[in-house]
Formats: C-alpha cells, sequence, structure tokens
C-alpha cells in the first residue's frame, strides 16, 4: 500500500511538473517581467559578446528579461519549426525575407513613432533588403558588400602594381595571368558553386540580372551579358591562371596561395590575426559598363507575428540596433549607422572604407530572391547550372546550360 | 480489496507509463501527424491546403529530382550495405585472433563509432580535399595522382562511401561477440577432421553467426536509407548533385523549400522502401538464417508436413 502511494505521489508530481510547463506562455511570469525570447545565429565567441550586450539590457530596466536563444547552424530549421507551430522566438535575427516576411511583424508603424531622424540615420540601400512589398519587416544591425582582396605581397613579388577602384576586369584578368607567369601562384580564384543570390552582382555590373520585374528567367539569365559574365569566368579557369575552389577561397587566400578574390567583410578579423599583408578595393568594373555593383548580405533583427509582447519586443529591437550597439558590435559586424561610421571615423580605414564605397553605388537592384515567389527552389536549379558551367570535371557549354536553365 | 488487485494489476503498467508515454508522444503522434501532414499543401508560414495524393502525384509524374535521389541512395546502399558487412566481418574475425595486443586494435577499430558524424565529414572533407588532403598525398607517395574526390561527379559517391564505412565499429562488436560466443570444441573437432581455417569460417562460423548477420543486413539498410548528416556536410549533395540523396532530399524540401507536406509524402514513400525491403529479407532469412533452438522444430514441423501431403 505504501509503495503505491509514494508511485502516485510521483505520478501526481510529474502532472503538475508539465502542467506548470505548458502554462508559460502567460504574459506576465511570476516575477512581473516580461519575457522576450531571442534567437541568433552566431556562434562561439560571438555569442558570448551577444550575451554580454543582451545582460546589459536586462539590467539596464527592470520591465523585460530577455533570453538569448544561440540557434547556430540549426537557424534557419528551427525558426522554420517555430514559426510552423506559432512557438517562434519573439526577435530574431533575419535575413531571408522572402522565405520568412509571411511570420515576421511589419514594422512601418513603429518606426514612423519613432520619427523622420531615426529611419533617416540608417544607409538607405539598407532599407530595400530589409523590406518586402514594399513593407519593413527588418532593422538593419550589420551588412557587408563585396570587394577585392588581393596579396601586396605577391604583387611585389611579381613585380605589380596594385589594384585600383578604377580597375576593370581586364585589368584583373592580365594582373592574374603576370602572376600565375611569375611567381606560378594563382591570380584569382572564385567559387565553383557560387551561391546564386551573391552571383547577380557580376550580372548586375554587366547590365543584366537574372531576371525581369515579373521574374521571367528567360532572355534575362540567358541574355548575351550574362553569358558573356559566366563565359570570362570559365574562361579564366580554363586558361590556367584562376582557380575554381570548392568553398569560398579565404583558405587559399590566407595561405598565400592566391593573389585576389573577391568576397565579403566576414574575414577581415582573420586576416588582421595572421597578419597577412592584404588590400581592399572595389570590385573592378565591366569595361563600358559603368561603376561595378555590388549584393549585399544584410542581417536585420525582426519581430515574430505571433510574438504576444511585441511592445517589449521593439524596445528591445530598438535596443539592439542603436548606437551604442552599433559601436559595440564592430569588428562583428560593419556599422550600418551614419552617424556612428562618422564617429568611429570607419571611413578612414582602407579595410573597411571600399566596403561602404561599394554599398553607395550598389543602390537600386533588387536581388532575384526578391522576386521569384519560389526562389529557394529556383536557386538551386540555378546553383546546379553555376557548378555545370565552373566546376572543373564539367565546364559545360556556358550558352546551352544557361538557355536550359531559363526555360525551366 | 477490489481496489487493492486493481492497484496491483495497475502497478507495471504505471511504472512502465513514462515510456508510454514518451512513444505515443515522440513517436507515434509525429508519425501520424506527418502522414497527415503528407495529405497537405503544408507552407510553413501560411494556412494548409488539402491537396488529397497531390504530393505523391507530383513527386512521381513530375519531380526529375525524386527518381534521381532515389536512384543514388539505392546506389549508394547497393555498395554500401555488403561492403560494410564485409568489412566489419572481417574486421571482426581479425581481433577474435590470439595475437597480443589484440585488446588495442579492438579499441582502435571501435574508436571512430564514437566520433559524432559532424566531426566525421569535416574530419573527411579534409582528407579528402583534392589539393591538400592526405589521402592524395599518400596515393601521390607510390605514385598515383589521387581523383578530385569531393569535385568529380563520378568519384564523390565513392568518396561519401568511404567516409561512412569508417563507422565501422559498432557492427564489428556485434558480430565479434557472436563469434566468441562460439564454442570452442566446435573448432577443435574440425580441425582434428583437418578442416582448414577458410574451411572452418565459410562451415562454422558463418552458418552459427547468421541470426546476427540478419540483424546487421537489416539495420544497414534502414541506416543508409537514412543518411543524411554526412552528405549534407561533405558534399551538401554536390558535385553536380551527384550525392543528392533521398534523405537530403527530404529534408530541403522541408526546411529550405518549406514544403512541409510535400517532405512528408517523400518520408512516406522512404518508408515504404525501407519496409519493403526489410519484408523482403525477413522473407528470404529462412533460406538463410539458422537458428540453433530452432533446429529440431524445423525438422519436426517438416516432418508434420510430409505426413499431410502424405493423406
Amino acid at each position: 500500500m505504501k509503495k503505491t502511494a509514494v508511485a502516485a505521489g510521483i505520478l501526481a508530481l510529474g502532472a503538475m511538473a508539465m502542467l506548470a510547463g505548458c502554462g508559460g506562455g502567460d504574459k506576465a511570469a511570476a516575477d512581473g517581467k516580461t519575457h522576450i525570447r531571442f534567437a541568433t545565429w552566431d556562434v562561439a565567441e560571438d555569442v558570448d559578446r551577444q550575451q554580454a550586450l543582451v545582460d546589459k539590457f536586462n539590467e539596464s530596466q527592470d520591465q523585460i528579461e530577455v533570453t538569448l536563444e544561440a540557434y547556430g547552424s540549426d537557424f534557419d530549421t528551427k525558426i522554420s519549426a517555430g514559426m510552423g507551430s506559432g512557438d517562434a522566438p519573439d526577435v530574431m535575427y533575419m535575413w531571408n525575407y522572402p522565405s520568412y516576411y509571411e511570420g515576421l511583424e511589419p514594422l512601418d508603424s513603429y518606426i514612423e513613432k519613432e520619427g523622420e531622424d531615426y529611419k533617416a540615420n540608417f544607409y538607405e540601400t539598407l532599407w530595400d533588403y530589409n523590406s518586402m512589398n514594399d513593407s519593413i519587416y527588418g532593422i538593419p544591425v550589420g551588412f557587408t558588400t563585396h570587394t577585392l582582396f588581393y596579396n601586396k605581397d605577391i604583387f611585389a613579388e611579381a613585380g605589380l602594381e596594385e589594384p585600383t577602384d578604377e580597375w576593370t576586369w581586364d585589368d584583373l584578368m592580365e594582373a592574374a595571368k603576370t602572376i600565375n607567369d611569375k611567381t606560378g601562384k594563382e591570380g584569382f580564384a572564385f567559387q565553383m558553386k557560387p551561391d546564386p543570390y551573391d552571383f547577380e552582382m557580376y550580372l548586375w555590373s554587366n547590365g543584366t540580372a537574372y531576371c525581369d520585374a515579373e521574374g521571367n528567367l528567360e532572355g534575362n539569365l540567358n541574355s548575351d551579358a550574362s553569358k558573356e559574365v559566366f563565359q570570362m569566368f570559365q574562361d579564366m579557369e580554363k586558361d590556367g591562371y584562376a582557380v575554381a575552389t570548392e568553398a569560398a577561397p579565404t583558405d587559399e587566400f590566407r595561405a598565400g596561395n592566391v593573389a585576389m578574390f573577391i568576397y565579403g567583410s566576414w574575414s577581415i578579423n582573420t586576416f588582421n590575426e595572421d597578419g597577412l599583408n592584404y588590400g581592399v578595393v572595389k570590385i573592378p568594373s565591366f569595361a563600358g559598363k559603368g561603376d561595378s555593383i555590388s549584393i549585399l548580405s544584410s542581417s536585420g533583427l525582426s519581430i515574430s507575428k505571433d510574438s504576444e509582447n511585441k511592445d517589449a519586443a521593439w524596445e528591445f529591437v530598438k535596443f539592439w540596433t542603436n548606437e551604442d550597439a552599433n559601436k559595440e558590435r564592430i569588428g562583428l559586424e560593419l556599422p550600418v549607422l551614419y552617424s556612428v561610421v562618422e564617429s568611429e571615423g570607419i571611413m578612414d580605414q582602407p579595410e573597411y572604407a571600399p566596403f561602404y564605397e561599394m554599398l553607395e553605388q550598389s543602390a537600386g537592384h533588387t536581388p532575384a530572391s526578391f522576386i521569384i515567389e519560389d526562389w529557394s527552389e529556383v536557386s538551386e536549379n540555378l546553383s546546379l547550372s553555376f557548378e555545370e558551367v565552373l566546376n572543373p570535371s564539367a565546364l559545360m557549354d556556358v550558352s546551352e546550360v544557361l538557355d536550359g536553365a531559363a526555360a525551366k | 480489496m477490489k481496489q487493492k488487485s486493481f492497484l496491483r494489476t495497475a502497478t507495471p503498467y504505471l511504472f512502465i507509463l513514462p515510456w508510454i508515454i514518451g512513444f505515443l508522444v515522440f513517436t507515434i503522434g509525429p508519425l501520424i501527424f506527418s502522414l497527415i501532414m503528407s495529405f497537405f499543401d503544408w507552407p510553413l508560414t501560411s494556412t494548409p491546403e488539402f491537396v488529397g495524393f497531390g504530393n505523391y502525384i507530383e513527386m512521381f509524374t513530375e519531380d526529375d529530382q525524386f527518381w534521381k535521389s532515389l536512384v543514388i541512395s539505392l546506389k549508394y546502399a547497393a555498395i554500401f550495405v555488403p561492403l560494410n558487412l564485409i568489412v566489419a566481418l572481417f574486421l571482426a574475425m581479425l581481433i577474435t585472433q590470439p595475437v597480443k595486443g589484440v585488446k588495442i586494435y579492438r579499441t582502435l577499430y571501435y574508436i571512430p563509432t564514437v566520433i559524432s558524424g559532424v566531426a566525421v565529414a569535416i574530419l573527411w572533407g579534409w582528407l579528402l580535399d583534392s589539393n591538400y588532403g592526405v589521402v592524395n598525398y599518400l596515393l601521390s607517395l607510390i605514385g598515383i595522382e589521387g581523383p578530385q574526390w569531393l569535385i568529380d561527379k563520378s568519384w564523390a559517391l565513392f568518396a561519401v562511401i568511404i567516409a561512412s564505412a569508417f563507422g565501422v565499429g559498432s557492427m564489428m562488436l556485434i558480430f565479434y561477440t557472436d563469434i566468441k560466443n562460439i564454442p570452442p570444441d566446435v573448432y577443435e573437432a574440425a580441425s582434428l577432421d583437418g578442416a582448414s581455417p577458410a574451411r572452418q569460417f565459410f562451415s562454422i562460423t558463418l552458418p552459427l553467426i547468421t541470426p546476427t548477420l540478419l540483424f546487421n543486413l537489416i539495420m544497414s539498410i534502414i541506416n543508409s536509407f537514412q543518411q543524411v548528416t554526412l552528405v549534407m556536410l561533405l558534399t551538401n549533395g554536390g558535385p553536380l548533385n551527384s550525392t543528392y540523396f533521398y534523405g537530403l532530399m527530404t529534408y530541403n524540401n522541408a526546411f529550405k523549400h518549406h514544403k512541409m507536406g510535400y517532405a512528408a509524402a517523400n518520408a512516406w514513400v522512404m518508408f515504404i522502401i525501407i519496409l519493403f525491403l526489410t519484408a523482403l529479407v525477413f522473407k528470404s532469412s529462412s533460406a538463410w538464417v539458422f537458428y540453433e533452438t530452432e533446429a529440431g522444430g524445423k525438422e519436426k514441423k517438416a516432418k508434420k508436413k510430409q505426413a499431410k501431403e502424405a493423406k
């Protein structure tokens, strides 16, 4: 009898614990604070830095308590699953608006309340990348454009002038050839399976795009200007002075095996720690086609449509995107506020300035991912086609591949 | 009194209740739910819409990738399963030999199994790198120019198979314990009769471990169809989609393209294929699996059958 009573007691306790667990969705918890869940995709030390910033917010006031949830590489899986089950975090990092905007809260009215100056302090192009169908769904946190990185030592070894902002692709190819001849190193490197989202910048620079405003690939992806771009990359590879790498050629560049590559600002810290002697300039332009254009990889902070505490969430979003937070993140992310870029003298730093120059000259282009409705599937097809053109074991005919991809 | 007897019958069930709840909530529940999902067009962020067998029809009639991925997974299973079994059995035979330091070898062969799938993928990514990889370096020492494992589409699938054979240890251990269980006097008798080691292996060891072989065969068929982690991290389906396994396709449909209903249908088709293959193996097992305890029974059954037929 005693035993069963104990068993019954344990079961009752278990049931209570389960019930208590289910009741966690209440607006104000026992401590009287509003609880906000905040999801980030960062890992390792970056999360520690973010946690420190979150702690700072929690200590700064006694109304809101934010919990940081670091999803890392599972970010998309967890956000997808969270949105599907109506249990998404209140505040989350976001970049892929076309896929997720239906689960996010439009922020236009919140921004309006903050006044004109609030919005004007952000670099304007960034709003385009944080919007969908003319509504803003995220407040810009960080961004990167792409630039040309080059190894100064290799250029010196080959006896060449260093690249400049005025370079065209012809200049780059010529230099790459000379470097390959004189030093035996690779002149230029690019990824053999580029992310279609990133690669569109070369098409923009050459006056075309993957698709028109209605999302038609035909006549755009396989236009002459587009084929010219792919042919140029394939030829560089065929002629042997450029190499197509499995991943982005960061490691090859760090090891000093590659003289030039085009990339975002992500590796600047690593290069500096390595003591690499490198320089940064704008992406070369296509001769006679005007300034080169860069794609933006931008991150923003969004609020879930299903959040029960949107006002508290907005308070936190404002904190996370204010001047101080922007300054805290320098080295981790490029600041997005005019005032911070000015006060920190970012434009005087030669490794950062080109990213902002690329940002200014890249306004007015809408990535295909914002236009084409089922982009993730189209992107997968494009990615395969690009690999067919650029993979050294394939190197298929550019015209045929692109015509085929456009017809799909 | 009545109450007491109720408690008495209920007590064992109460003890296994946590497990039963877990099974219902985390296994049966999602299983049924995914079956329901597979009949819906289920985008993540908007409302699901009932489409009947639409997902299944689309899969079989419109989706080229479905067939391609299915073929890739079948090809992988067809090479990986026998290879895995042979390697595991071979290693198990080696570590049953009475040599010095066999414990060290046993540990060495088992260690890779303990490493998580993510680490294995990263490790092999480096080993098989075509420019800086150790594998190609070793090949170059003996004058062979190694293939571009992860870039060339005719080699990538093979690279994945090599990397997955790395985790052969647990299967080896299962074989090992079973081989150890065979009474030594059987071998003694055989060697007195002049049976060679090879003969002993094929006539004693192999028949006696067939039940374990059956278990390992089924497990590795299931595992090979569920392979996702390794391809996702090692090749991500590339180069040129040559390692775009069925499991990876299902995952991408769900979490990249947000087609939850379609992915659920993918998963159910895979479930049915695995079920069918497993059933096939089971069905065939009566012909080649030998159960010691059953031996007498079988003969009796056969006799009964004969008697019946005679009638």
